[in-house]
């Protein structure tokens, strides 16, 4: 089952409320950035906020209990110093776990994770989905990156003037170097404590303040 | 004070959660007005919630909470990302992720209105999102749009042909407005409307209460609107008969 639900996972058809957010891209364009500059932005995702929150989707497929998940909570919450990302980072959570617990409504983790979970951020929840179905945390940690990059080349194509096979073509020219930020798991499996710092702490000032400026703007096309 | 009658968390006939009324049409139509005018009916006997899709500003849900209808708590705004359609029909997470929320702070509700961002004549909402839907169309945008069909036309719970005190002065025909929508739906009712006559609100307020009560009884038949029919052309044949 595993390999066709990362395909499912990976599906922008399956519905979890990502369409209205742009990964930040519209906000930077608000500030200035080009299209020339997004698959560069994509890149810094990947390595700051991307890399990060792979780390907590790995976590949370390898988690076999809900206090461990709940704990993965507080370390993605502590991440995500902006309240708007942390909003729209719920919401995805929330999506995703409507859609996966209607799939599998009698997984007692995923729909106890479901009820219990205040801040569900989307890594975790992508995680505890991945668990569910059976996708290994590197897969769900590859499933968290592709989410991220590709939720800002679709965003692209609606802000910018670019040509949506351009676009999609920005994340295959990045595909070498997601596999190898998913890849080499820097999370011994089943043991997060064994690294350190766990999951890594990539700070993202310029994400977040832009992040509290668009919550704040007035017209605008995405969430976040 | 109140004529609604009382529900519990788990409802009168076993419901846990607020009829979800969808209200949906093209961009200008009137759908906040629309439901502005319910809520100042019905806000003094019935618990109303509203959720606004919006593409691009949050001016609907602004405009609700500044016409004072309803606790401006009461409105919830929803960030379609360019993608009115989707956010209704293919994917209504971010929706009912909403509608969850608001009753939740603020039930129990009885009714919770969802109104559509302005889309096309084939935007329909999911039935998992609406018990019960509404699509709005006017006079101004051309009376030969009921002509053009959609799901929205034919298969919507409610059309309501709104803004009829502009249609001489834009050179429509209501009748044959009505008249070509009744046509496409085999006995579904139509409403000729305007927010500007008392008279004309009272039988959109009147079909509102009845959906209330039959979802309350458990006997609530809603149509999902489902895909565009195949497109008819109907060469020849009268407008105007089989009016509601």
């Amino acid at each position: 089952m595993g390999r066709v639900l990362e395909l499912v996972l990976a599906d922008a058809r399956t519905p979890s409320g990502g369409h209205a957010h742009s990964g930040g891209l519209e906000a930077a364009i608000a500030e200035g950035l080009t299209v020339a500059e997004v698959p560069s932005f994509i890149r810094a995702r990947l390595w700051t906020v991307g890399r990060c929150e792979a780390a907590l989707a790995a976590g949370a497929a390898a988690a076999g209990s809900l206090a461990e998940l709940l704990e993965l909570d507080l370390e993605a919450t502590a991440r995500m110093p902006a309240e708007p990302l942390r909003r729209a980072s719920r919401q995805l959570g929330r999506g995703l776990l409507r859609t996966a617990c209607t799939w599998w409504p009698d997984d007692r983790l995923l729909s106890g994770y479901r009820a219990a979970s205040r801040s569900t951020p989307r890594p975790v929840a992508l995680g505890a989905i991945a668990r569910a179905g059976g996708v290994s945390p590197t897969e769900a940690a590859r499933l968290s990156l592709y989410d991220d990059a590709a939720t800002v080349a679709a965003a692209a194509v609606k802000l910018a003037p670019v040509d949506a096979a351009v676009a999609s073509g920005w994340l295959v020219s990045l595909a070498g170097e997601l596999e190898a930020l998913a890849a080499p798991a820097p999370w011994p499996e089943g043991d997060p404590e064994a690294v350190d710092p766990w999951p890594p702490s990539t700070s993202t000032p310029l994400l977040d303040r832009r992040a509290l400026a668009h919550a704040d703007r007035d017209r605008k096309l995405f969430v976040s | 004070m109140s004529a609604d009658p009382p529900i519990t968390r788990r409802g009168r006939a076993g419901r846990s959660r607020a009829l979800r009324i969808g209200v949906g049409g093209p961009v200008g139509t009137g759908k906040s007005s629309l439901i502005a005018a319910l809520c100042r009916e019905l806000a003094g006997e019935i618990e109303l919630g509203v959720v606004t899709n919006d593409i691009y500003t949050d001016e609907d849900a602004r405009f609700l909470r500044s016409e004072g209808v309803l606790p401006a708590a009461r409105i919830e705004a929803v960030q379609t990302g360019c993608c009115p359609h989707t956010a209704i029909r293919d994917d209504i997470s971010a929706n009912l992720d909403a509608v969850e929320e608001l009753e939740l702070a603020q039930g129990p509700l009885s009714i919770v209105f969802v109104e559509s961002g302005g889309d096309n004549l084939t935007a329909s909402f999911s039935p998992a999102l609406a018990d019960t839907q509404i699509f709005v169309l006017d006079c101004a945008g051309g009376d030969d749009v009921p002509r053009k069909g959609g799901p929205g036309v034919a298969r919507s719970d409610l059309l309501v042909i709104n803004k009829v005190d502009l249609a001489p002065h834009v050179g429509a025909s209501v009748e044959v407005m009505v008249g070509d929508a009744a046509a496409q739906r085999d006995g579904r009712p139509v409403i000729a409307l305007s927010l500007r006559d008392r008279e004309l609100i009272s039988p959109l307020v009147g079909w509102v209460r009845a959906q209330l009560a039959s979802w309350r009884q458990g006997s609530l038949n809603s149509t999902d609107p489902g895909p565009p029919a195949p497109h008819v052309h109907r060469h020849g044949n009268a407008a105007g008969s089989g009016r509601t």
